[in-house]
């Protein structure tokens, strides 16, 4: 998990650049974008566990409670 | 005073102003915010909050109360006046992190009532001892589910970056904040936190990917991506998530090192034996039961202990101040777990909060926001006189000016903690004697008493200011 954690993190910093900035640009855009990807990567873990809770049923699995976010749990 | 006068630190919000009047506080709610308002008022939310103790109580007043201002309001609210009200650059370590868990447990409770917060202001947070409490009604504002959460640039920039400047890097706020009001910047903090610490997913999400993202979105040729996020929006239950998992990583941060600076623990290891530290809180308990101070202020607070005395002895609100953030975190920590009326405060007596922000009076300094009625300096004149060369006639009449009534210590040169302030530099400091001291003081005050309290000579002075 670690290491899959880290290509990630890799993955995303080098596909950022670095150029000249406008300082004076709206400074939440930033706050913004991460907010749109943090939700969509929540988004993206319900809809697993959901799946998954599924699956287990189909084979008989008794049904866990809603499952929680816990997408900022990595540490 | 028939007039009522906007507070110069409330423009921001055009759908309603603070205003004072004589001794009152209020608020106006302006037309263009007023259904937002009703709405909010009707979840039921604000009286959940102001029975918690997160939020100011509000009373809807007559609007006649204002008489004319530049607002015409649908209503007014009056608000009880916080006794001073403070700035996230004066407060320790430990009440910034409170007033950020209070505003990210507001947010989350407000979420269940369908309501957000429009903004992330850390100065709509005050300090009723060491209590945060929620003070901007208007800052609560109708939720819809996929709302983003509008103020999470600015609760990193008020609230998580000064708190992970000291829980990561050591660095205190209080400078760094004050010179730059509205906090630090993510990309600031991004430049100086170390790669190995970027290995958080904390730290990697609110920090480095912010901080990425922002710079990306502001190249000079790059096509912003915010608009589009926005519409994809944020569902409530990543957003709670969010918010969630904020609040647990917060409530862990605690100040990196905590290493002994000067005073750590001066109240275990400093020169006064156990009878004439007895002594001195007796004095200071005389004192205070006789005078009954409102609002007292300790300079050179340490860890409150005679803010302590002088709460219990009669004074009903005390504000401790010093410049040792060991120290503060330690008062603090005392007035929340022993329910002190004591808010301790950054101050560095040298160099006194002054007018800043907005026409230099959107935040106030230390002086024009509030008066104290008693004044203490404990084992504090020498430091600023001998270490930061304060003139010793000048420091007196500044104390004196604070408080109508107050107890200063004069400690002599002969005491130890002089010498080791003298140990590393030339003695230009000819009038500093008891005498001289003494002469200062009857200058401006009355010398009510002149007490010894140790062998190596510290006394302590009890006065009244002439004319007060």
């Amino acid at each position: 998990m670690a290491k899959s954690f880290l290509v990630t993190m890799v993955g995303i910093v080098l596909l950022m650049g670095t150029s000249p900035a406008y300082a004076y640009l709206d400074p939440g855009t930033g706050s913004i974008i991460l907010q749109a990807l943090l939700g969509g990567i929540a988004g993206a873990m319900i809809a697993a566990k959901l799946y998954w809770a599924k699956i287990k049923s189909f084979f008989g699995a008794k049904p866990e409670p809603t499952p929680s976010i816990d997408v900022e749990n990595e540490q | 005073m028939n007039q009522a006068v906007l507070d110069p630190g409330s423009f921001r919000d055009p759908g309603g102003h603070v205003f004072h009047h004589g001794n009152r506080v209020y608020r106006t709610v302006n037309p263009a915010v007023a259904e937002d308002f009703d709405k909010v008022e009707a979840s039921g939310l604000i009286e959940e909050l102001v029975a918690r103790g997160w939020c100011l109580a509000a009373t809807k007043v007559d609007r006649d109360l204002l008489g004319s201002t530049s607002d015409q309001p649908t209503y007014l609210l009056e608000h009880p006046k916080i006794e001073l009200i403070s700035y996230p650059y004066e407060w320790p370590f430990r009440a910034l992190k409170a007033a950020a868990l209070l505003h990210l447990d507001i947010q989350l409770l407000a979420l269940q009532y369908d309501v957000a917060l429009s903004d992330a202001s850390a100065y709509n947070i005050q300090f009723q001892g060491a209590k945060p409490v929620f003070i901007d009604r208007l800052s609560f504002v109708p939720y819809r589910d996929g709302d983003i959460w509008a103020g999470h640039r600015q609760f990193c920039e008020q609230f998580l970056n000064p708190l992970l400047l000291r829980s990561v890097l050591g660095v205190p706020h209080n400078a760094w904040y004050r010179g730059a009001q509205e906090g630090i910047t993510t990309q600031d903090l991004n430049r100086m936190i170390p790669l190995r610490r970027k290995l958080s997913w904390q730290v990697f999400a609110h920090v480095l990917l912010q901080a990425k993202f922002q710079a990306s979105a502001q190249q000079a040729d790059s096509k912003s991506s915010a608009p589009e996020a926005r519409k994809v929006g944020l569902p409530r239950a990543s957003l709670t998530g969010m918010l969630t998992k904020l609040r647990q990583w917060i409530a862990k941060l605690e100040p990196r090192g905590a290493d002994k600076t000067v005073w750590a623990d001066y109240a275990t290891s400093h020169s006064y034996q156990t009878a004439e530290s007895e002594a001195k809180a007796r004095l200071i308990a005389d004192y205070a039961a006789d005078v009954k101070p409102h609002m007292i202020w300790d300079l050179g607070c340490n860890t409150g202990d005679y803010s302590k005395i002088a709460l219990e002895a009669g004074a009903e609100t005390a504000i401790g101040f010093d410049f040792d953030q060991d120290a503060l975190d330690g008062a603090f920590l005392r007035s929340e777990a022993e329910n002190l009326n004591l808010l301790p405060l950054f101050l560095d007596a040298a160099n006194p909060t002054s007018g800043q922000g907005w026409g230099a009076s959107e935040r106030m300094g230390l002086a024009e926001r509030a008066t104290a009625d008693g004044v203490l300096a404990l084992a504090f004149v020498h430091h600023l006189a001998i270490t930061r060369n304060i003139p010793l006639r000048s420091l007196v009449s500044w104390i004196v000016g604070l408080a109508p009534t107050g107890v200063i210590e004069f400690v002599p040169k002969q005491d130890a903690m002089v010498q080791k302030l003298l140990s590393l530099r030339k003695d230009i400091f000819t009038d500093y004697t008891e005498d001289a001291f003494a002469n200062y003081l009857s200058e401006v005050a009355d010398i009510v008493s002149a007490t010894q309290v140790t062998e190596s000579g510290r006394k302590l002075f009890r006065f009244a200011r002439t004319g007060s």
